[in-house]
């Protein structure tokens, strides 16, 4: 038992053990055997004064060993427990390991019961003794926040943040300020977003900067260094978040239709132009003509672009009288009162055909106007019909200069160019590199109401970061050797969440550290360790394995994913676990490193499994696609030294599917039934 | 009772709710999170991932992480099968009543084993419910309501064979009241009926299920067959089911998504599965709807059009009349499975709830928001909305929501103090 170091167990328990079939007292003498520690059996439904005073009792003053606490459904069962430890004895996290015993209720007789139920204590007494405690520390941070944009969450935020006490630098690279609302006619620009503009830039402690390019931005949240190109100057400054909302554009996307040039095939805005000019007659001269909007051609067409078409054809119903036709693809109304206001147009007087694609659009014969031949969608027959004018529905895309600014950044730009990666971990507002946040047009196409969600959203972000000007940062969850380090950068590449920078050395960047792992399973010098998942701990955790306990399979889960559905999948009735198999709780799939799978064989398991999130969904946006990399090279060396490859298996899988972690073991005992030429055990459902 | 003092009660413990009272926690403030169910998760709990060879971003696996977030969040406090009865508010501070109903199982004691679930005579009233997400616990529930012990159960078989004696059927409702400063409205929506479509059968042909059917049996990784036990190789889907409908003139926003999200996992799965789409409008989809699109277009037949009912054939099939788009000709098409993608309907609660709290209620019968460009603050100073509670949208926009009106609630709180 050299694994063991100092250190007090707590069993907490009420009638609910014993009946699950694993006797408390018993079980707490076969613990007792281990060396070096203290027991405690405590009934977590006792008052909490009892419980304080037991276990102050238990763990004497001034102690500082490590605590495993086990239960069943300890966070719910012992959750008055855990507060006092936490709370009132201040255990840190890292030193206070909880152990559910739900594996070892699990298993079918009581001697296997009993072992798995050692087994996994003695696994976590080998992590726990082994940990640092991780404290966090307030570190000084800028309360300076970088708005990027001019759109109305640009303005808003920087109006949010100046409210909130913190100081803001607004800039982009326009002249003027000049937010749009997607959902409303653009001219004229409506009076809310024109005193929006006035109130922004009367604010105090509002800085507006306008024609700017965004240089760099360097270091990490709390503390970015910007580098911004003015005019005459470059300006550094420090700021400790940034938050990116650069306006939408507008494509009126004739080319993309192989629409015809013709003066009287215009965009929406031009539509709206006349309209606003009191000249609707100049874009379909005849008093009661026809004329034809088209929305929804395009997989971009939106809700709002079809609002817009909306009020325009209401303005050309009436103020001019006119015979309005709506030549509509998909009908885009996923918005607040969008289908009600289709209908209602309908009802006064707007004419719409449904149609599957574009209709043919050409010059009218001798005329001045147009012609527009479709196959008309209830009688099925071809119609030609002529209108005076077409007006184009304009789709909304992200700012062609997001490439360019996502580059300076170094985040990922998602399929359409919004500063956003297309990852459901980052909803609503995060981007993969911490203290820059993507709100409203930043991150998609969207209206005010909606834009407005995201600036509170991540002005909270801001808040929850900055504080009041100090950040509470947990301090060295990775560490660099700086011995080792041959600064050859292979970290500063690999970290999802850039959190890496270099002086001579690489240095991590505590505040945006996740500790997901993937820098320090990549870093070829093995520089760089992140705590509480040091290659000592782990192998501990191989050397604390009960031989008895078979057909031995090493699990590696990533916590976000498989080890939520592992939990799940224990308290499934039809769950059928192989004693053998340990789980290994992993922060990311990114930090299963090749070391740990061959020592994994070296140690005995029969088969190891790596259980990783599906691709696109890694918290640590890649963490997965390392750890499927590793399995493949871990299957060849295998393959080399003349070892079944079939031994690792590795799978993706989602927090909700518990069903597809019982699937992947039943996968990998069929694979080590097949190995052994053991006939298959009949499939377990 | 006295009453302990909640800055915050938030109402629903849906995804929504629960993200309000998570970053209601990391602002700094206490909360109550009142759930009228046992459960808390919301519909949401119930989906399944939808990752084909890759995540396809539904976002139901946030509600599992968060629920495990919840459960360990030391500032929460959660008040599982409770509901409103009172509201009141003086001096800026609402002074709210609710009703529980009893822990039967006691928490301490139950192992989730599950035998009172197998033992009960009454599990078609309700009598035992499980939780869908294993992380609660306890994760079975005995509703009095559905418990035949008011009826004389002879048996009491659950609280005989409880191997942990963890059932005391004699318990009985409880009720409290809670003070708070500010109030969250999260209490989310239901599924659209689907007998609002009643030439679709649902109820009468057992072919027909409903998304959320789909979604649940997916979930628990059951098998897709017919009601006679066949395997059901060929499966159409029908879009806007209680929705773009005169009953409920509006688009839930939600179920195009979803329903090519089922539609193309079930066919990654099973290659020889035949999916049809019938539909209306496609709505944009995700970061990327082209891709989408193209993705789903290569998966799934897609049919512009909605079929005019369906039929049971002989062989156990149903089988769907609609309108050929290309052809105009009346076809027919042969089902072994036929899926509702039903839209979101305004809570059930959502009247009693706005007279008590003095809130307005959309034509629709959603909560009404401030205005069009507000949809977190309500008329009520110190009331907000968060989720489907307020209209339709997606569990992503839910989170965003959420977030936003804890914000608005730590700015209402402030300026309070
Ligand atoms: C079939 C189907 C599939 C879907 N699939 C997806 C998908 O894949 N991706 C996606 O993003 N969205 C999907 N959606 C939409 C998704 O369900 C919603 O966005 C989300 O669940 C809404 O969460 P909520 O918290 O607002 O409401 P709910 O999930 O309805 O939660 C509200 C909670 O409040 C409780 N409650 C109700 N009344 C009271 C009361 N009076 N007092 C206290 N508590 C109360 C309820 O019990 C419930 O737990 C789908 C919808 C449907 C119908
Ligand atoms: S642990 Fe992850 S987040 Fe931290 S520095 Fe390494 S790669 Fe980056
Ligand atoms: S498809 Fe949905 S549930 Fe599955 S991983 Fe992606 S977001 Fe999560």
């Amino acid at each position: 038992m050299s694994i063991l170091r100092p250190l007090e167990i707590i069993i907490a328990h009420g009638p609910e053990l014993a009946a699950a079939g694993l006797d408390p007292h018993e079980f707490a003498l076969a613990v007792g055997g281990f060396p070096k520690t203290r027991i405690l059996l405590l009934d977590p439904a006792l008052p909490e004064e009892e419980q304080q005073d037991r276990l102050r009792r238990f763990l004497g003053k001034g102690h500082r060993r490590p605590v495993v606490i086990a239960s069943t459904d300890p966070e719910s069962r012992a959750a008055a427990t855990l507060r006092i430890l936490r709370r009132t004895f201040q255990c840190n996290p890292e030193r206070l390991s909880v152990v559910d015993l739900q594996p070892a209720l699990e298993q079918r007789d009581k001697k296997s019961r009993r072992l798995k139920g050692l087994e996994l204590i003695r696994l976590a007494a080998a992590h726990v003794t082994r940990a640092f405690p991780i404290h966090p520390e307030e570190v000084p941070v800028s309360t300076r926040v970088l708005v990027w944009g001019d759109s109305f969450a640009a303005l808003k935020a920087a109006q949010e943040l100046a409210a909130s006490g913190y100081p803001v630098t607004l800039a982009g690279p326009k002249p003027e300020l000049h937010p749009l609302d997607p959902e409303v006619p653009h001219l004229p620009v409506s009076a809310g977003l024109a005193a929006l503009v006035g109130e922004v830039l009367s604010t105090d402690n509002i800085r507006v900067l306008t024609e700017v390019s965004l240089l760099a931005v360097e270091g990490a949240a709390g503390n970015f260094t910007v580098r911004l190109e003015l005019a005459r100057e470059v300006l550094e400054e420090t700021a400790g978040a940034v938050i990116l909302a650069p306006e939408l554009e507008i494509d009126s996307h004739h080319q993309a239709f192989g629409l015809p040039a013709h003066p009287r095939l215009i965009s929406l805005t031009e539509v709206e132009r006349l309209l606003e000019k009191g000249e609707p007659t100049s874009f379909a001269p005849e008093e009661g003509g026809t004329v034809a909007l088209l929305a929804g051609f395009s997989p971009e067409s939106s809700p709002p672009g079809l609002r817009r078409v909306l009020a325009a054809a209401a303005q050309l119903l009436k103020q001019a009288n006119l015979q309005v036709y709506l030549f509509l693809g998909q009908a885009r109304v996923a918005a607040p009162g969008l289908e009600a206001a289709l209908e209602a147009a309908q009802e006064n007087g707007l004419i719409v055909f449904k149609l599957p694609d574009m209709p043919e659009i050409a010059p009218a014969d001798g005329g001045t106007g147009l012609t527009v031949s479709f196959v008309e969608p209830v009688l099925r027959r071809p119609v030609k019909l002529s209108v005076e004018a077409a007006g184009l529905e304009e789709i909304y895309c992200a700012a062609a200069a997001n490439a360019a600014l996502a580059k300076v950044l170094e985040i990922p730009l998602n399929p359409r160019g919004f500063l956003q990666g297309d990852n459901v971990h980052l909803t609503p507002v995060a981007t993969w590199r911490r203290g820059i946040y993507s709100a409203g047009p930043g991150r998609g196409v969207m209206g005010l109401d909606q834009a407005l969600m995201d600036v509170e959203a991540a002005v909270a972000e801001v808040q929850k970061l900055l504080g009041q000007g100090a950040a509470h940062v947990p301090q060295g969850r990775a560490v660099v050797d700086r011995g080792l380090c041959v600064l050859c950068l292979t970290c500063y590449r690999v970290c999802p969440h850039r959190a890496i920078t270099y002086d001579n050395r690489a240095r991590i960047e505590e505040i945006a550290c996740q500790g997901c792992g993937t820098c320090a399973s990549e870093c070829p010098q093995e520089a760089i360790q992140i705590r509480n998942y040091t290659d000592d701990q782990v192998t501990a955790l191989f050397e604390s394995f009960d031989p008895q306990l078979s057909p031995r399979i090493v699990a590696f889960l990533c916590r976000n994913s498989a080890w939520e559905a592992y939990q799940a999948a224990l308290k499934l009735k039809h769950a059928d676990i192989p004693p053998g198999l340990t789980a290994i709780k992993m922060p990311c799939a990114g930090k299963i490193d090749v070391d740990y799978l061959l020592r994994a064989v070296v140690y005995g398991s029969k088969a190891v499994m790596v259980l990783a999130c599906h691709p696109d969904n890694c918290k640590s946006r890649h963490g997965n696609e390392f750890a499927r990399w590793r399995v493949e090279q871990v299957q060849t060396y295998l393959a080399e030294v003349g070892l079944d490859p079939q031994r690792v298996l590795f799978k993706s899988l989602a927090a909700n599917a518990p069903q597809d972690f019982l699937d992947a073991v039943a996968e990998m005992e069929a694979r080590l039934g097949a190995m052994s030429g053991a006939p298959p055990k009949a499939a377990v459902r | 009772m006295n009453s302990p003092k909640h800055p915050v009660v938030i109402l629903g413990g849906g995804i929504a709710g629960i993200s309000a009272a998570l970053e209601l926690a990391k602002l700094g403030h206490e909360a109550a999170l009142i759930e009228k169910s046992p459960f808390f998760g919301g519909h949401a709990a119930h989906f399944c991932c939808k990752a084909t060879d890759k995540c396809q971003k539904c976002g139901a696996c946030l509600v599992d992480q968060r629920l495990r977030e919840l459960f360990q969040a030391p500032d929460i406090a959660l008040y599982p099968h409770t509901e409103l009865t009172h509201a009141e508010r003086g001096n800026g501070h609402f002074r709210l009543a609710f009703k529980s109903k009893p822990d039967i199982i006691d928490p301490t004691r139950c192992i989730d084993c599950g035998i009172c679930y197998d033992e009960c005579p009454s599990i078609d009233k309700g009598a035992v419910l499980v939780a869908a997400s294993a992380t609660q616990h306890p994760r079975y529930f005995i509703d009095p309501e559905g418990c035949l012990l008011s009826h004389e159960c002879l048996l009491q078989g659950c609280q005989r064979m409880c191997p942990a004696k963890a059932i005391d059927l004699t318990r009985e409702d409880s009720a409290f009241e809670l003070e708070a400063s500010a109030v969250i409205v999260a209490t989310g929506y239901q599924p659209a009926d689907p007998a609002s479509r009643p030439h679709y059968g649902y109820g009468r042909l057992l072919q027909v299920i409903t998304g959320r059917e789909l979604e649940e049996k997916l979930r628990l990784g059951e098998d897709l067959t017919r009601p006679d036990g066949q395997p059901a190789r060929r499966l159409g889907f029908i879009q806007c089911v209680g929705s773009r409908d005169r009953l409920h003139p509006y688009c839930s926003r939600v179920c195009c998504a979803y329903g090519l999200r089922l539609a193309k996992l079930i066919r990654h799965h099973h290659p020889e599965v035949e999916a049809v789409t019938f539909y209306m409008d496609i709505q944009s989809i995700g970061a990327d709807p082209a891709g989408f699109q193209a993705e789903a277009c290569q998966a799934v037949h897609l049919v512009r059009a909605m079929p005019g009912g369906l039929q049971a054939s002989p062989e156990g099939s149903l089988i769907a009349r609609y309108l050929d788009e290309s052809t105009d000709q009346p076809v027919s098409r042969e089902f072994d499975l036929v899926v509702l993608a039903v839209g979101i309907s305004p809570g059930k609660d959502n009247p009693d709830l706005a007279e008590m709290l003095d809130l307005t209620l959309t034509p629709e019968g959603f909560f009404q928001s401030l205005d069009g460009e507000h949809r977190t603050g309500t008329t009520q100073p110190g009331v907000f909305l968060a989720g489907t509670a307020e209209g339709p949208r997606s569990i992503a926009e839910c989170i965003s929501q959420a977030a936003a009106a804890a914000r608005e609630v730590h700015e209402y709180i402030k300026a309070l103090v």
